[in-house]
């Protein structure tokens, strides 16, 4: 079986730099200008509702008690678990030698970056007193105070902000050879010099080469054990409580699975318009989404896995609460409107022991389960697969779903958990609703940014994997020869 | 370079304190202060001149003044005279305590008020009277904050305008020289009802100088009561009979609410308690059997309790003494033997209920106690005190004590007299007429109709409109007054501030009207301790307004026996049947606002309802069954309860009030509070709830039949503060039967989940005593502190009165958070008492929906010894303290709530707004010209301020040694951490220098312990074997809520017991709410749903769909 190239059509290396770097070089198309003008209106209201919120008090957000936590750590944990494929294809991929990688992983990369960016401001404006949340450092202070160590909290601000500094850093080391490209094709003063401070004196000799591939290989390895922790470290905030739904040793893999599943569709949900907008079939060929979406049906497989298994042991554990949360609060509806309206006494058997009052947001979890394990099997099919906008779709599903997973986890475990006296329910405000959707429009809008103003595939690395940079290529096929530029 | 820090030089002629004081006493601008200072002070806090700095200057400037040898003024030397200790003069930071009383329609409660710096803070009970001691209840804790209500009157009106003080007194001494001409004709004074003997005295006087004038007094609780009327008909005039329900074995109660506030008092709950209170099985416990129609607190305790109408109570008492008297006991009732005689029971359940109950009476002839609710009819007392007669329960469990009369008119006669025209001015003193006085007669417009009103009151209400003259009612923690308790001990009433407003006391009014001196001083109560304590001395004076009681003044048993006899006659006519199915209304006085005025008191109308748990407004009350019937379930959306809005119509006057579905309700029946939907109430009150008095009338202002019931097709919202009643089947609150308990003594540890923990016999490391725990693989390490805090909560004596949530919000300064709130789950209680409706399927009689058990249990931070909030806190606001409390510090804390979630018991706190700085209540908000009024003022956070007078006022009812938080804090119960602290720097004091620090039991009490009538709280030294905490989790019944998770909760609880009748025929549906786990070979995992089928009364099939229950889902 021949490997389909990962570069279709035979393109030369001029045809790489040139598509590329025309994107960035070229006035703005129209649509790029719609779309940042709303993605930046988006973005400054979610800026606009942070200061009311920091202003007025947290109240503005549906929290109640027993409902601390709701969208605020919902979106949080969505965002944190976007911000996971970027640095698993650079990183891992990278270490396994996929290199397939090459042509999505720059603008994966960025979108961890942006996606971290939209997650960090949650647990940052979350909090009561914002401006006391230099708390959180720890740093020599009057008070002699130390953090909470035994806090998971505090191991996700360490966490989490180990992880965007260590992306930025390997996704700007992974720019500096593009950089240098720019600068060598500037017109103008201004991105000459831009581009040349950027770019680090990058000249492209082989020493530099040699210290750049060493670099990048370390940062590959300092990555690779991040992307595993923090999600690990985010999966802490609820497997280390007591709560139940929460207090679940299943969470870690679990949330990196999750995580990797989620970053993944945005990955596609993303770059399959960019494709098509700026006609870069030929770099993200239909290899490189028939593998993402093998990776998809792989990690949300492990994904229904989990889910499966948090019932079982739900059920298996004996433990009343837990029970409770897992079957009443969670999945019973759609069973007890089955079983509850069957005219046998077997079914009002099973309908009862499932529960008379089910919890009022069985549809979260029901989204979460048909958006997150029953969507990506349809990748399964070749022909799906095949349909980009079958499977945008899918990733949209997969999106969506993610998000509920989240809400799932976090809200219909608090809203009813250990005393019933304490009971609530939570439902959103407008500031929750526009602050979400505000922090679209931030990523967009920073995505935005980066499509036009640096190179959305890494160049210099998709010419490393095509067939002219392999030294033996001429032996197999003299007619390449002299396509070098 | 090294800097180096100038110090200023020190002062070389450093100014002397007298020195300085002697200059501002000399100052002609203070002079002319002090000129003004005397004699009321009360000028240089008219209108908005009252500030918290103002208010200190003065204090402090009169304070160095007494110093210095000047007559005493803000704190009058003369006047106050501190409680037991004698500190020399406060010392800033302590507090003083001052006895006094808080008058009441049933007669003074006796207080002791904190101060500090001579701002009144906190209310307690006056430790130094028998009976309930330091226990108070809901109300007289919140009537702290009454003092410093931002709404109270504050000016006297003339016309219209504003007035003086000076002017009105001239206008009483010319109405004096006006009437002194016919003897008081066209006088008329309304007073609300008041038990003040120096009142009585000034009355009588009124009456020798004006024998025309008419005197009446109105009170709309006690003008539904008919105990009065049957107690002289029974007793004789001057004779009151008082239950003794510690001595009781068995009670019954009749629509008896004695463990509410209404038909009971605080020093009932106590007796109550102490009758029901057990250490181990075996130990005589009392029974008690409740009939009402709606669940009363009463009927939560009660061991077996029957749903019925409350207009057939007589029909059932009738029944039951034709029970007793066919089983041979001679009640005597032989002319009345007609109408009991036609009574039947058409219902074998409630005939059964009847025969068992009616042997049970007569197998404790002798401790048997039978108590009707006040408002039922007179033959309803007069066949009650048949059965107590026979009974022999007089002299046993019933003593019969004097009682002073009330002379005066009723307001009906009043009202008669204004229709007559024969009345010129009318003094409406106390009270609301206008908007309580019964519906029959107008008031509003009979008072409009006199020529000239004079009104005193505290608030400018419904009443105070239209009054040609209206003066301030000075608080009673600012005026001079004495009172009688309910228990006849005559208590004095000793301010502890000086009016803040222009306020006056009744007793000024009335002695300016005699011509007497007016002045602010105790000289009127003072004449009448005299006549009553015949001693003249100035050292009894002070002993009675030091201790605050009289002692030896407390009614004396006359062993009196009731006439039947005489009385029997009252018992004719034809009792409504049981089981008659037409629909009747009953009136009730609220839980919260009582009859309406404390209507603008924050903490009270944020007080939930002991029952419905319902908040900032009432409802209708309804059973499940009979909403089904009519169609007007209450239902949740979205976690708010809506019901729906029906017109009531009775005797053509009409109300539309919403209905709240009440599981345990009576069928056929709605229960429907007083006291809401106030106009003229304040900023806090106005427009909360619906008013049922316009169709209250004086015929039946209890219950009324004949009532019609149309649904408006509307809805409208509740804010309760629990939102689903069912236990789930969780073992939360555990109890068992008597005989239960004998059987397996240790029942409690067993239940639910706990009841498959293997548990093993170790040595508390605090205690030092051996008891059943749960392994743990982790040692903790050992606290260290002398002091082991912990607690126990007895829910066998807790009957849920809710005196401890008001009693830490004063002591705590938690703040009130709004209806809008309140709806959102955010109130912010540091205790609250869970109430659960559970009951076992095939309960004979009806199914558990309807008729289920009730169980209360307060739930505070449980200070674990494993707290998972601590773990999870990322900046170590809330850490452990070597004494074992869980402590928060707010100034550490960020606010990530992470704490709260991972809480188990839900009982911490956050500050979603600033609710101590922003305004709660509708308000305008905006910058500068742009401003809008708005309804939800906290949403605008920065641009809404709250207004001054809110802010300056509240805050100095503010506890000062308890941080006030800010928005973005969570905060929780402590302990009373700063009550420990002080106690502990009083006894380091005490000791000078020694080792033993250790606090002796009993010294410290938290505010919750100290306030609860049953006493069931106790709390000490848990690392101190004798102390009364060690002793009581020695308890058999001991156990920790949610002990599965090793939280380790250095709170835990008392199970309780109930003592059913085993021949009853509901007696399997009691004490069954968390049934033991019997281990008995089964330990399958099926096993683990030991804990009930505790079935849900408020299942719904679906959330947005129909639920049951008030507070069902």
């Amino acid at each position: 079986m021949v490997r389909r190239p990962l570069v279709a059509n035979k393109r030369s290396y001029h045809w790489v730099s040139d598509k590329i770097c025309s994107i960035c070089e070229d006035p703005a198309p129209l649509w790029w200008w719609f779309f940042t003008v709303v993605s930046f209106v988006l973005m400054m209201t979610c800026f606009a509702l942070i200061g009311y919120q920091i202003s007025t008090g947290v109240g503005v957000w549906g929290l109640n008690h027993p409902v601390g936590w709701a969208w605020d750590i919902t979106n949080f944990v969505f965002w944190i678990g976007i911000g996971h494929a970027g640095t698993l294809i650079s990183a891992i991929l990278f270490l396994t030698r996929q290199k397939w990688r090459t042509s999505i992983n720059r603008a994966a990369e960025a979108m961890t970056l942006f996606a971290v960016i939209c997650a960090a401001i949650f647990p940052g404006i979350h909090v009561g007193r914002v401006w006391m949340a230099w708390y959180l450092a720890p740093i020599p202070n009057s008070n002699a105070i130390w953090q909470n160590f035994r806090s998971p909290l505090l191991w996700d601000v360490f966490a989490v902000s180990t992880y965007f500094t260590v992306s930025v850093l390997f996704w700007y080391t992974g720019l500096i050879p593009d950089l240098a490209l720019l600068r060598d094709r500037a017109k103008n003063k201004i991105r000459k010099v831009v581009f040349g401070i950027l770019a680090l004196g990058w000249r492209g000799s082989n020493r530099q080469w040699s210290h750049y591939e060493k670099a990048y290989l370390i940062l590959a390895g300092i990555s690779t054990p991040l992307v595993l922790s923090v999600h690990s470290v985010v999966s802490f905030d609820f497997a280390t409580s007591i709560l139940p739904g929460w207090h679940t040793t299943i969470f870690p893999p679990y949330f990196v699975a999750g995580a990797i599943f989620g970053g993944f569709a945005m990955v596609l949900t993303i770059m399959l318009p960019a494709r098509w907008v700026f006609g870069l079939h030929d770099m993200i060929t239909q290899k490189h989404i028939d593998n993402m979406c093998k990776i998809l049906v792989l990690t949300g497989t492990i994904v229904g896995y989990a889910y499966i298994m948090e019932l079982f042991i739900a059920w298996y554990g004996g433990n009343p609460f837990e029970k409770f949360v897992f079957i009443k609060s969670r999945v019973s509806a759609p069973f007890w409107a089955v079983f509850g309206y069957l005219p046998f006494d077997w079914a009002q058997g099973i309908a009862k022991s499932l529960g008379t009052n089910y919890g009022p947001y069985w549809w979260a979890y029901w989204a979460m389960m048909s958006c997150n394990v029953i969507s990506p099997q349809f990748l399964w099919f070749k022909k799906i697969r095949e349909n980009p906008w079958l499977v945008w779709m899918v990733c949209m599903a997969i999106n969506a779903g993610m998000w509920f997973e989240r809400f799932v986890i976090i809200v219909t475990s608090l809203f009813r958990d250990f005393l019933p006296s304490s009971w609530g329910y939570f439902k959103p405000t407008w500031v929750d609703i526009w602050t979400f959707v505000g922090t679209f429009g931030l990523f967009l809008f920073l995505f935005l940014l980066f499509m036009k103003f640096l190179p959305m595939i890494a160049i210099s690395e998709v010419k490393g994997v095509m067939p002219e940079s392999d030294p033996h290529n001429h032996d197999h096929d003299p007619k390449k020869e002299g396509s070098h530029h | 370079m090294k800097r180096v820090i100038q110090h200023p030089a020190p002062e070389t002629t450093g100014r002397k304190y007298w020195r300085s004081l002697e200059e501002l006493a000399e100052s002609p601008a203070f002079q002319a202060e002090l000129e003004r200072e005397f004699p009321q002070g009360a000028a240089e806090f008219h209108g908005d001149d009252l500030s918290r700095r103002n208010f200190l200057r003065l204090m402090g400037a009169s304070m160095a003044l007494a110093g210095v040898g000047f007559a005493g003024c803000r704190r009058p030397e003369a006047y106050i005279t501190p409680y037991r200790k004698s500190p020399e003069w406060a010392i800033p930071g302590r507090s003083l305590f001052y006895t006094t009383a808080m008058p009441r329609r049933k007669g003074a409660m006796p207080l002791m008020a904190t101060t500090y710096d001579g701002r009144p803070t906190k209310i307690e009970g006056n430790p130094g009277l028998p009976g309930s001691r330091t226990a108070t209840d809901a109300i007289a804790q919140a009537s702290i904050l009454d003092l410093y209500d931002p709404d109270r009157a504050k000016d006297v009106m003339a016309q219209g305008k504003p007035s003086t003080l000076e002017a009105f007194w001239k206008q009483l001494s010319d109405l004096r020289t006006q009437f002194a001409a016919n003897k008081g004709a066209g006088l008329a004074i309304l007073a609300n009802v008041d038990s003040s003997p120096t009142r009585s005295r000034l009355k009588a006087e009124l009456r020798a100088q004006f024998p025309a004038a008419i005197w009446a007094e109105y009170d709309p609780i006690l003008a539904a009561s008919s105990l009065e009327s049957a107690q002289e008909l029974l007793l004789g005039q001057g004779v009151t009979q008082a239950p003794l329900y510690d001595k009781a074995k068995v009670i019954l109660s009749l629509d008896c609410d004695f463990l509410g506030f209404f038909d009971g008092t605080t020093d009932s709950i106590k007796k109550f308690a102490d009758g029901r209170r057990v250490a181990k099985p075996g130990d005589g416990m009392n029974r008690l059997y409740a009939v009402e129609n709606r669940y009363t607190l009463t009927g939560g305790m009660a061991d077996h309790r029957l749903r019925l109408p409350a207009s057939q109570i007589p029909a059932f008492t009738a029944l039951l003494a034709k029970e007793l008297e066919k089983t041979g006991l001679n009640l005597g009732l032989n002319g009345a033997a007609d109408a009991i005689a036609k009574v039947s029971a058409k219902d074998d359940f409630k005939t059964k209920w009847i025969a068992e109950l009616a042997q049970d009476l007569i197998r404790h002839k002798g401790s048997a106690l039978v108590v009707a609710g006040s408002n039922q009819p007179v033959a309803v007392h007069v066949l009650t005190a048949a059965i107590n007669s026979a009974l022999d329960s007089y002299g046993t469990t019933i003593s019969t004590v004097s009682a002073p009369t009330r002379e005066a008119k009723s307001i009906q006669d009043l009202a008669a007299a204004i229709e007559a025209k024969s009345v010129q001015t009318l003094f409406v003193l106390g009270g609301n007429p206008v908007y309580d006085a019964p519906a029959e007669l107008n008031w509003a417009s009979l008072q409009k109709s006199v020529p000239q009103v004079i009104r005193s009151s505290y608030y400018r209400d419904e009443s105070s409109t239209g009054a040609q003259w209206f003066v301030p009612t000075a608080h009673y923690l600012e005026s001079w007054g004495d009172g009688l308790t309910p228990e006849g001990a005559y208590v004095c009433i000793q301010p502890t501030i000086l009016p803040l407003f222009a306020g006056v006391s009744q007793l000024q009014i009335l002695a300016a009207l005699l011509g007497q001196p007016v002045a602010f001083g105790p000289q009127a109560v003072q004449e009448t301790f005299r006549q009553i304590s015949k001693n003249n001395s100035e050292l009894a004076w002070n002993e009675f307004v030091h201790d605050g009681v009289l002692t030896g003044s407390s009614a004396k048993s006359l062993g009196a026996k009731p006439a039947i006899d005489r009385a029997r006659t009252a018992i004719s006519g034809s009792f409504a049947s049981l089981g008659d199915k037409s629909l009747e209304l009953v009136l009730v006085p609220s839980t919260s606002v009582e009859d309406g005025q404390f209507a603008n008191n924050g903490w009270l109308q944020e007080l939930p309802d002991t029952i419905t748990k319902n908040t900032w407004g009432n409802a209708a009350l309804v059973s499940p069954k009979t909403a089904k019937e009519l169609g007007i379930e209450s239902h949740v959306n979205k976690g708010i309860h809506y019901g729906k809005m029906v017109a009531l119509t009775v005797n053509k006057r009409q109300i539309t009030v919403p209905v709240l579905v009440a599981p345990g309700h009576a069928d056929n029946s709605i229960s429907l509070s007083l006291g809401y939907g106030r106009t003229q109430a304040g900023r806090a009150g106005n427009g909360v709830g619906f008013n049922a008095y316009p169709i209250r009338t004086s015929e039946a202002p209890y219950v009324m039949t004949g009532v019609s019931l149309k649904p408006t097709g509307e809805e409208t919202d509740f804010a309760l503060t629990q939102e689903h009643g069912a236990m789930e089947g969780r073992a939360i609150v555990r109890e068992a039967t008597s005989e239960a308990w004998a059987a397996n003594p240790g029942f409690a540890k067993e239940q639910g989940i706990d009841g498959h923990q293997p548990y093993i016999e170790a040595v508390n490391p605090y205690t030092g005593q051996t008891e059943k725990t749960l392994p743990s693989i982790y040692k903790h390490p050992l606290m260290t502190g002398l002091n082991q805090w912990g607690m126990t909560i007895d829910l066998n004596t807790c009957v849920g009165c809710n005196a401890c949530m008001v009693a830490c919000q004063s002591e705590n300064n938690i703040p009130v958070v709004g209806r809008e709130q309140v709806q959102h789950n955010r109130e912010m209680h540091w205790i609250r008492i869970d109430r659960y409706f559970a009951g076992p399927e095939g309960t004979p009689d009806e199914n558990a929906v309807e008729n289920p058990e009730m169980v209360m249990q307060p739930m505070a931070c449980q200070q674990c010894e494993n707290a998972p909030c601590e773990t999870v806190c990322p900046v170590n606001a809330t850490v452990h303290s070597e004494e074992g409390l869980n402590v928060m510090t707010y100034n550490r804390c960020i606010g990530t709530r992470y704490c709260a979630n991972n809480c188990p018991y839900k009982v911490r706190r956050f500050n979603f707004f600033d609710y101590n700085k922003r305004p709660i209540h509708r308000t305008q908000v905006g910058l500068g010209p742009l401003k809008v009024e708005s309804e939800r003022p906290l949403y605008f956070g920065p641009l809404a301020t709250r207004p001054e007078d809110e802010v300056e006022l509240i805050k100095m009812q503010k506890n000062p040694n308890v941080t006030v938080r800010m928005r973005g804090v969570m905060e929780k119960c402590t302990y009373c951490v700063q009550r420990l602290e002080g106690a502990k720097i009083e006894q380091l004091a005490r000791i000078k220098g020694s080792e033993n620090h250790r606090l002796p039991d009993g010294v410290v009490k938290t505010a919750c312990q100290q306030v609860c009538p049953a006493e069931a709280i106790t709390f000490g030294n848990i690392n101190d074997a004798n102390s009364a905490v060690a002793k009581a989790k020695n308890d058999p019944r001991n156990y920790q809520v949610l002990a599965y998770i090793g939280t380790v909760p250095r709170t835990s609880y008392l199970a309780r017991i109930r003592n059913p009748n085993p021949k009853m025929p509901d007696a399997i549906s009691m004490g069954l709410i968390s049934t033991p786990a019997g281990h008995e070979g089964e330990h399958g995992h099926e096993s683990h749903d030991h804990t009930p089928h505790a079935a849900d009364p408020h299942s719904a099939p679906a959330e947005g769909a129909t639920s049951h229950g008030g507070s069902g889902h």
